[in-house]
C-alpha cells in the first residue's frame, strides 16, 4: 500500500470536470484507490465520481491518496502527476 | 402574479428575467416531471429478481448510449467547455456506488428496478444536501438528471420528443441534457422557473434566437401541456391562458415586429440594404462566438460577421488549437460571412481564461496581461493564430482585429509580426490572403489617441461594453456597482463621438460592436453620433433593423447632440426616454427605453 499527500491547486477545486478526469484516470488501474480529507472526515473511492464530489475539495485542500494493489506504483505516479498538472484544468 | 379564482382558464401573469429576447405565442409543452417523477413500489416474485436486475442493466446501457450521443452533439454545438457536464453524467451512470446499491436493493428488498433507482438516488441526494457548498448542491441537479434518464430508460419511454410547431417549453429548470436533446428548430420559446443568464438554456436560446424568460416562480406547477401561453421576452413577462383580447394584441405585435421572419420567402427582405427614413444606409453585422450561433447569422440576414470571438476555439478543446484547426474554423466563418466578410478578433485572453502558470491569479485581471498584451507576450500563440487567419483569408474575406489597443506601438509590433508571417507563408509556398487590420477601441487611452491610431490601421472596432467598463471604472460583473454602469453617460457618448470623428478624418470605417448596438434606443443614439456600421448578437438584428428603418438620421443627430451636452447620465437617459418616446412613439415599446428615475 502506498500513501501520498496531494494538494488541490486548480482554481475551481475538485469540481465536476476535474473530478471526471480524476475518476477516469483512477479507473484505468486495478488497485483500490482512496482519497481522504486529512482530518479523516470523508474518505472517497477515487473510481466513483459520486464519492469524489462529496470530498468538496476546494483549491488549497490537502488530500491523502492511498493506493493498494498490483499496479499501485503506476497508479500512484499517474494520479500524482494529474494533481501536479492541476487536474488538467489550467491550460496554456 | 394575479390569479382569478372563478375560471380555471383565467389569464395568469408572471414576471421573470429575459435571457433571450423576442415575443412568441404557442402551446405549453411541459418538460420533465416535477422534482420527483412518481415511481411505484412493486414486490417481485423471487423468480423475477434476476430478470429485473437484467432489465436495470439494459436501462443503464440505453441511458449511457443516449448520453454518449448527447455529449457528442453538445461538443459540436457548444464546445467541450459546456459539454463536460455530460462526461460527469456518464461517470455517474457508470458509478459502482450507484449501480451496486441499486442491484443490492433489488435483490434484498425484491423491489422493482424503478423503485430501487429512486431510493438509491434519494439516499445520494440526502448526502449532498448535507454539504454546505453551493457548487455541490448544484451537482444534486446532475444526479437528478441522471436519475430521471434512468427512470425513463426503465419505462421504455422514448426520449425523442415530438414537438408541435408551436411548442413553448415550460420546465422547472431545463436540464442541460434535455436542452441538448431538444429539436430547437421547433421550439417557439422557453420559460423556466429557475435558471440564469449564463445557463445552458440561455446560451442555446440566444444562439438560436429563441425567446426565453427564466426565474418564473411556480409557472411550471400552474401550466399544463397544451395550455395557451405567451412568452414576452421583451418585457420579461409570461401570460398563461391569455384572454382573447390579449392574444389578439400579441398576434398583432408579432405580425408588426418581425414580418421578415415569418417565412423563408420573406427572409429575402432582410438582405436588402437598410436605410433610415432620410436614406442613410446602415450595415448590421453579427457578433459570433459559438457554432450554435451560425444558423442565426443566416436566419436574420446579417451583413457578414462584425466580430468573431476566437476564444471559443480554446474553450472548446480545453487547449490551444493548432494552426490547422484554427485555419479550418476561420475558413468556416469566412464561408458563413460570404462577400461581406468576417472580422476575426485575436484571442482576447487573460486572467481567468488562461490561468497563470504558477497557479497565482492576477489581482486585477481586467487590467492585467490580457488581449493584445498577452498576444505580444506569447508571440508563439500570436504567430500561430496570424498564420491561420492569413491562410484562411486566401479562400474568403477576413479582417483581423487587435483587441484592447492602448498605444500605437502595439499596432506597429503586431503589424510587423503579421507581415513577417505573411512573408514566411509565401516563402513556404502557402497562399496568404490580403487581410485588413483593425484596432478595438475599448480603452480610454485609445479614444484619446484615436486620430493617431486611425492612421495606423484600416478600420476601428468600437467595443462599447469594455469601453463603458474602463471609462467609468465599473466592473460590469459586479452587481454592487451596476448602478454606475451607464451606457448613456455623457463621457461614453463623447468618447464614441470622438472615435467616430477621428476615423472619419482619416477616412477609415468604424464598426460598433457590443450590446449597446443591440438595444434599439441606443442604436438610434449611435446613429445620431455618426455610426453607420453596427454589429450585434444576430437575434437582435431584426429588432434593430426595424427601429433604424423607422427613424431619421438627421433627427437622431439632433437628439444625440443634446445628449452629448448633458451634465449627468440621468439627464441623458431622461432625454432619450422622452425624445425617442415622443418622436417615434410607435417604434419604442415602454420597456425598450431607459426607465424613469425615481426622484429622491
Amino acid at each position: 500500500m502506498l500513501e501520498r499527500r496531494v494538494l488541490v491547486t486548480n482554481r475551481l477545486g475538485l469540481h465536476a470536470r476535474a473530478a471526471a478526469r480524476l475518476v477516469r484516470t483512477a479507473s484505468a488501474y486495478q488497485s483500490t484507490i482512496k482519497l481522504a480529507r486529512t482530518d479523516g472526515s470523508v474518505v472517497a473511492d477515487a473510481k466513483s465520481i459520486l464519492s469524489v464530489l462529496v470530498l468538496a475539495a476546494a483549491r488549497g485542500t490537502e488530500l491523502l491518496l492511498t493506493v493498494a494493489g498490483i499496479d499501485e506504483e503506476a497508479a500512484l505516479a499517474a494520479l500524482c502527476e494529474l494533481f501536479e498538472r492541476k487536474l488538467g484544468e489550467e491550460r496554456d | 402574479m394575479s390569479r382569478r379564482v372563478k375560471s380555471e382558464r383565467a389569464e395568469q401573469f408572471w414576471r421573470g428575467v429575459t435571457v433571450a429576447e423576442g415575443l412568441a405565442q404557442g402551446r405549453v409543452l411541459r418538460l420533465h416531471g416535477g422534482a420527483t417523477k412518481s415511481v411505484y413500489r412493486a414486490t417481485l416474485a423471487k423468480s423475477d429478481i434476476e430478470r429485473e436486475v437484467q432489465r436495470f442493466k439494459a436501462a443503464v446501457e440505453l441511458a449511457r448510449n443516449q448520453l454518449l450521443g448527447i455529449k457528442e452533439r453538445a461538443e459540436l454545438a457548444l464546445g467541450a467547455e459546456h459539454a463536460y457536464i455530460f462526461e460527469a453524467h456518464l461517470l455517474m451512470l457508470e458509478d459502482r456506488k450507484l449501480l451496486d446499491e441499486v442491484e443490492v436493493y433489488i435483490r434484498r428488498e425484491r423491489a422493482n428496478a424503478d423503485w430501487a433507482v429512486r431510493v438509491a438516488a434519494d439516499r445520494l441526494l440526502a448526502v449532498y444536501a448535507e454539504i454546505k457548498d453551493d457548487y455541490l448542491r448544484e451537482r444534486s441537479s446532475d444526479i437528478e438528471d441522471v436519475t430521471r434518464r434512468l427512470l425513463d430508460a426503465l419505462g421504455g419511454a422514448p426520449r425523442e420528443r415530438r414537438l408541435t410547431r408551436d411548442a413553448v417549453i415550460v420546465a422547472e429548470e431545463l436540464m442541460p441534457s434535455a436542452a441538448a436533446e431538444l429539436d430547437f428548430s421547433h421550439v417557439r420559446a422557453v420559460a423556466t422557473d429557475a435558471g440564469g443568464w449564463t445557463s445552458h438554456t440561455a446560451i442555446i436560446a440566444r444562439g438560436l434566437g429563441i425567446p426565453a424568460v427564466v426565474g418564473l416562480r411556480e409557472l411550471y406547477r400552474h401550466a399544463r401541456t397544451g395550455d395557451e401561453i405567451i412568452v414576452d421576452a421583451i418585457r420579461g413577462e409570461v401570460i398563461l391562458h391569455p384572454a382573447e383580447r390579449t392574444a389578439a394584441r400579441c398576434r398583432e405585435e408579432i405580425a408588426g415586429m418581425r414580418p421578415a421572419e415569418r417565412s423563408a420567402l420573406k427572409f429575402a427582405h432582410a438582405r436588402e440594404p437598410l436605410r433610415t427614413l432620410d436614406g442613410v444606409e446602415i450595415v448590421l453585422r453579427a457578433n459570433v462566438e459559438l457554432p450554435a450561433e451560425y444558423e442565426g447569422v443566416r436566419r436574420y440576414g446579417a451583413r457578414g460577421v462584425g466580430l468573431y470571438r476566437t476564444e471559443f476555439l480554446l474553450a472548446q478543446r480545453g487547449r490551444m488549437p493548432t494552426e490547422d484547426e484554427q485555419c479550418a474554423a476561420y475558413a468556416e466563418v469566412a464561408a458563413l460571412a460570404g462577400a461581406d466578410g468576417a472580422k476575426v478578433r485575436l484571442f482576447d485572453l487573460g486572467g481567468e481564461k488562461i490561468g497563470a502558470d504558477d497557479g497565482s491569479t492576477e489581482r486585477n485581471p481586467a487590467l492585467g496581461l490580457r488581449a493584445i498584451r498577452y498576444c505580444l507576450r506569447r508571440e508563439d500563440v500570436l504567430r500561430t493564430q496570424v498564420r491561420a487567419i492569413l491562410r484562411a483569408a486566401a479562400g474568403g474575406r477576413l479582417e483581423l482585429v487587435l483587441p484592447m489597443i492602448s498605444d500605437v506601438a502595439e499596432v506597429r509590433r503586431a503589424r510587423r509580426i503579421i507581415e513577417e508571417e505573411r512573408a514566411g507563408l509565401r516563402r513556404a509556398g502557402h497562399e496568404a490572403g490580403d487581410v485588413q487590420i483593425g484596432a478595438m477601441i475599448e480603452v480610454p487611452a485609445a479614444v484619446l489617441m484615436a486620430d493617431k491610431l486611425a492612421r495606423t490601421v484600416d478600420f476601428f472596432s468600437l467595443g462599447t461594453n469594455d469601453l463603458v467598463q474602463y471609462l467609468l471604472a465599473v466592473d460590469r460583473g459586479n452587481d454592487d456597482v451596476a448602478d454606475w454602469f451607464r451606457t448613456l453617460h455623457p463621457a461614453v457618448l463623447q468618447s464614441i463621438k470622438r472615435t467616430l470623428d477621428a476615423a472619419e478624418g482619416a477616412g477609415i470605417p468604424v464598426n460598433v460592436c457590443g450590446e449597446m448596438a443591440a438595444t434599439p434606443a441606443y442604436a438610434v443614439i449611435l446613429l445620431g453620433l455618426g455610426a453607420r456600421d453596427l454589429s450585434m448578437t444576430s437575434a437582435s438584428i431584426p429588432r434593430v433593423r426595424r427601429t433604424l428603418a423607422g427613424v431619421d438620421a438627421a433627427r437622431a443627430r439632433v437628439i444625440a447632440d443634446e445628449c452629448l451636452a448633458c451634465e449627468t447620465a440621468d439627464e441623458a437617459e431622461e432625454l432619450v426616454r422622452v425624445r425617442l418616446g415622443t418622436e417615434w412613439a410607435g417604434l419604442f415599446l415602454p420597456g425598450s427605453l431607459p426607465a424613469p428615475k425615481p426622484r429622491p
